[in-house]
Parts: C-alpha cells; structure tokens; sequence
C-alpha cells in the first residue's frame, strides 16, 4: 500500500531532478558558445564603431581601399598552397597506404612533424634554410614553400585515411573493364577520395589564410599576407579598420568553409569527422 | 570466347604455395566451376587468370596467345566480384557505359544504345539514374553483370558473385547466370564454395584442396566417383568407413565388385582399377543411399545392418536420422511417406541397407 502511495511523489522528484540536469546542460554549452564567440562580436562591433561615437562601414570601405593587396594576396597563396599540397599528398598516400615502403610508421610520424613543430622554431629554421641555401627569403616563393613545409601534413592526413578506406575492389574493377592506371585514378579512385581530398583542401585554407607566425619570420614588404597586416596595424592601436580588416579575414574563412560544405558537403563529406 | 588454358600455374607467397601446378583446358563457350574450401587458391587462380595476380610459375593462354604479361585492362575480360564492386559515385547507366567510355571508339549514341540493350537484357529498365546505394543486392549484381557483359568480353569470370546475397535470390540469379552465359556463348569460369551453385551451373567441375586441383569432372564424376577422400567428404554428405578389401570379384564389362570390411561391415562395392585384396580403403556412402529395410526385407544378406535410433531431425521433404550401428555413427536420409512411418512410429531399431559404395584408396589419414 504505501509503496503505491508514494510512487507519484518519487516520480515527480526524479522528473523534477532531471529537468534541472537538463538546464544545467544547457547552460554549460552556452558559456563556451558565449565565450568562444565573443572576440568575434566584440571585433566587429569595434570595427563598425565611428569616431564620433556612431555606427557606420566607413572601416569596411578603407579596408577595400588600402588592404585589398593584401586578402588578394592572401588568397593566392593560399590556392598555390593546396594546390602544391594536392600535388605532393595524393601520389604519397597512394604510395604509403598501397605499397610496402619499409620503415612506413617511422616515415609517417616524421612527415606528421611539421605539424607539433611550434610556429617561431619553424619561422627561425625556415629562414636559415631560405637566407643560405635557397636565397629566397621574402619572396612569394619562399612563403608558398614555407607554407607547404608547415601544412601538406593537413592535406596528407585525410587522404591516408581516406585511400585506407577505399576498398582496392573498385580499382580491380575499373582495371578489368579496360581501363588504364590513369583512368581508374581519374574516373574512379580520385572521385571516391573526394572525402579525404575535400577535408585537406579545407584544412589547409583555413591554416594558410589565417597563418601568421612562419609569416612574420619568412614574409618581406611586398609578401605581406592580410593576417601580416593585422597584426602590423595592432602596434599602431586598435583602429576601427584593423579591426574591419580582421572581421573581414573572419568572414571571408567563414563564407568559404560555409560555400564549401554547401558544395562539397553533402557529396563528399559525409561521414567524415567534418559533418 | 576463347579457349583458355592453363598450364602449370603456380603463385608462391615467400614459403606459402597458394596454388600449387594447376592446369586446366577450358572449351571455347564451356563454363567451369572452381569449387572449393575458403583458403584452397580458387580465388587466386582466378585473379591470376584476371591479371590482378602475377603468376610465379606456369602459363595462361586464351586461343593460342600466352597472355602472362598482357595487363589486366587489355586482357579483355569481364570479372563478376563478390561485392559487386560498382562504383558509387557513378548512376547505374554510367556504371554499365564505363567500360565502353575507358575503351574509346564508340560514338555516344552507339554507347548509349549498348546501355539500353545491357540494361534491358538484365531487366533493369527505369533504374538508368539511381546510383548504387539506391538499389537491392540483387538488383546491384544484375548491374554488375551488365556492365561486365556491356564490353563484350572474350572470357567471363565470377568471383563468388552470389554469396553476399540471400538463399531466394541466390537461386534465381545462378539460373540467370547460366542463361547469360548459355545465350553469349562465352567462356566462363566461374569460382564458389557452394556446390548447389557449382552443381547447377557447371559443364564441368574442378575441386580445389590445397592449392591443388583433387578432381575434373561432370557433376556426376565428382558425385558418384570421387577420386579422393577429400571429394567424397567435401562434395555432399558422406559417410566415410575405414576398412579393408577382402576379395575382389570380375563381373565382366561392367567392371569388378569387391567385398569390403569396414566398421564390422560387410560391404559390396564398385572396384576402383588401384585398388587390391589387402588395401586399406575408405568406403563412402551418401545418407541418401542407405535405405530403411522392412522387417521381412533382406533376411541372410550380410550387407544388411542394424542399429538403434539415437536421433530423428524433420527436414522436411525428408527424415535425417543418426544410427548407432555397432558403436559407429550412420546418417541416414530417409523420404516419401517412410519418413513419416519413421517419425510416427516410435520404432527404436532398424535394419539398413547400404547401396552405391564408393571406395577410396586410403592415404592413412584419419579421419
């Protein structure tokens, strides 16, 4: 009797206690959402702030003005920087994951290098290199090379796991339907690793674009990347269009990841650990 | 269409002979299935006569031409895989065009109409654009067959294409594998381990062992007469005894009879040319040749034998009983209305007929 008598009551205490966990869940989430983004907000409110006090896009117009070298230059290195990147990821993952290299772990953690190398010690050995070896410090040449030095592992990675995940079965098939080593990459295998390629595409514009650290080391008067110029305008106070600058750089990282998973994401990324 | 030979093929990995001296002499338009156990290098003799695998020792031709050297795009086959293998990004039309298009020399239209024709035959109208993952496993097979046979190659090889399938369909499509086969004329090897399959296709069958080809026959070669133990126990259900020949007897054309000592057994027997007075030898029979005597039946015949009933399973269009007949396990199929006397009558003993001996020389492996 009295079991039955005080199961609503218990009932009502569980559910109650499970509302409360279920607030607190979300409240947690939105403490890291506020505080992630807000240097964002704060940046673009700055950047649309006047020196009257007002509002306007005043900061936006002068970015477009005087900056515009600079995001277009960023850009292009960016675009030269995946396309090195494709050129030397794709044959070597092919060779790492489809053939017998001997000592294959060892040859992948030191290519995987790059990546936990910290920025200054990478800017520091890329200038020796440039400066003595190559004589290219300060030029378009030596920042793609620089920026390829620091990310094909970005690009590299995903298509690994991607070709490791690619069943040889289609290849075979593709071969005994007649087609040649170059038609079945092209036709068959490069399509199936669109998830591997996409995800390295991806990555590394995100790094190159925003890059800044090997930038200053590596970077001359005339090779001064948009993320450069930022930080070089930092010094002189915090304009509104430095901060304009940097929003735009912001948008212009967001806009493409967005355009790419419009593109890309339903063809090519799914099932990746990026959708 | 080619006659495909091989002759002495082998493949070593380091130490390990994955297919051990084959050869084989495949007809213009015969189909022959490779039948064996997972491991026995059927798959690899497949491959190898693909071009996927290169060979270590031996000779493939097709007609005349020794195609050892000949890489797999220009060998001109189509090969049928397991996993159907058709390429996901692509819709069923472009699967099935795709080995027109890497060929070249084909206008679009002439493509186009190949498609339709490859599509129609396999009864694929209307699925021109869905891509792969939007079809059934059937369905994704029957593609793959007509992108196979879109090219018209010379030989048609199939690596277990069925087994990823259900029982229902798997019956279906075998037949229409045939019919496909039986309509192009085609050379076909076709690889399994399923001997319903290899049974109801084949011209001829070669049983694998080991890397080894056991045998090469019709279904009733590799039924009736298996050469070796492996056979007799691999293809069909068996019963194997182990005993020894007492006398041999001429019966003029149709051979000799002997009289075979198995398990306590006397046994009658169709004499193998190998086989003496004094051998060991492995005496097989079927379930299904051991008949179920009446009490009357077979009185005085030494051959007859009796044992008790330790098990009665209902498969349906027959009985499987388990006999203990002098401390030796006996499985017995029996069928028609008999079964059910069996099942009905909660008979404890029986007295069994054992008819179609077939005996083995023994290689002194037990069993």
């Amino acid at each position: 009797m009295s079991a039955i008598a005080s199961s609503p009551v218990q009932r009502n205490r569980k559910l109650s206690s499970r509302t409360v966990f279920g607030a607190l869940q979300h409240v947690y989430i939105w403490i890291w959402l506020v505080l992630f983004a807000l240097p964002f907000v704060v940046t673009i409110l700055r950047s649309i702030q006047d020196v009257d006090g007002g509002h306007s896009f005043a900061a936006y117009q002068q970015v477009f003005e005087s900056y515009r070298g600079n995001l277009w230059f960023s850009v292009k290195v960016t675009v030269i920087t995946i396309i090195i990147n494709l050129l030397v990821s794709i044959p070597g993952a092919y060779a790492i994951v489809r053939y017998t290299v001997p000592g294959k772990r060892f040859v992948l953690s030191l290519l995987n290098l790059a990546l936990y190398t910290p920025g200054a010690v990478a800017g520091i050995s890329l200038v020796i290199t440039y400066s003595y070896l190559f004589h290219i410090p300060r030029t378009t040449t030596g920042l793609v090379g620089a920026y390829v030095v620091g990310t094909y592992p970005l690009m590299l990675v995903p298509i690994i796991v991607a070709l490791r995940d690619l069943p040889q079965v289609y290849e075979e098939a593709a071969r005994t339907l007649g087609a040649n080593r170059a038609q079945s990459l092209f036709r068959v295998e490069l399509p199936l690793l669109g998830p591997g390629i996409s995800a390295g595409i991806l990555l590394t514009f995100v790094i190159v674009f925003n890059e800044f650290l090997v930038t200053l080391f590596i970077a001359g008067p005339h090779t001064t990347t948009a993320a450069l110029t930022v930080y070089n305008l930092t010094r002189t106070g915090f304009l509104p269009s430095t901060a304009a600058l940097a929003a735009a750089m912001q948008l212009i990282s967001f806009l493409v990841v967005l355009l790419f998973f419009r593109t890309f994401g339903s063809r090519y990324l799914k099932g990746t650990f990026l959708i | 269409m080619a006659r495909v030979r091989l002759e002495q093929i082998t493949k070593r990995y380091g130490a390990t002979v994955a297919v051990d001296r084959v050869s084989a002499d495949i007809r213009e338009g015969e189909f022959i299935t490779l039948l064996g156990p997972s491991g026995c290098g059927k798959t690899t003799t497949l491959r190898m006569v693909a071009g996927l695998i290169d060979l270590t020792e031996g000779h493939i031709l097709f007609d005349d031409q020794v195609v050892n050297n000949i890489p797999t795009h220009r060998r001109n086959i189509g090969l049928a895989f397991q996993s159907h293998a058709l390429f996901p990004h692509l819709s069923v039309a472009k699967n099935v065009a795709f080995g027109l298009e890497v060929r070249g020399g084909m206008s679009k239209g002439a493509r186009n109409a190949r498609v339709t024709e490859m599509l129609e035959m396999m009864e694929l109208t209307g699925f021109e654009e869905r891509v792969p993952a939007q079809l059934s496993g059937g369905q994704q097979q029957r593609v793959a067959l007509a992108r196979m046979l879109a090219t018209d190659p010379r030989v048609l090889l199939f690596d277990e294409p069925l087994s990823a399938l259900d029982r229902n369909l798997r019956d279906t499509l075998k037949y229409s594998i045939l019919a496909l086969q039986r309509r192009t004329k085609k050379t076909a090897i076709y690889v399994t381990h399923d001997q319903s399959e290899a049974f109801a296709i084949s011209d001829r069958i070669f049983v694998m062992n080991k890397g080894k080809i056991e045998q090469a026959g019709t279904q009733l070669d590799i039924y009736l007469r298996p050469q070796s133990e492996f056979v007799a126990n691999f293809v069909g259900d068996n019963n194997a005894l182990r005993g020894e020949i007492i006398s041999i007897s001429e019966n003029g054309a149709d051979g000799r009879t002997a009289v075979v000592s198995a398990n306590g057994y006397t046994l009658s027997a169709f004499c193998p040319p190998d086989v003496a007075v004094g051998d060991n030898v492995l005496a097989f029979v079927r379930p299904e040749n051991i008949h179920v005597l009446s009490e009357t039946d077979g009185r005085g015949d030494p051959t007859v034998v009796e044992g008790t009933i330790e098990q009665i399973v209902f498969e349906g269009p027959t009985v499987r009983i388990t006999v203990d007949a002098k401390g030796f396990p006996l499985k017995v199929n029996v069928g028609g209305a008999e079964r059910l006397t069996l099942i009905e009558g909660g008979q404890r003993t029986v007295r069994l007929k054992l008819d179609e001996v077939t005996l083995v020389k023994s290689n002194g492996v037990t069993l």
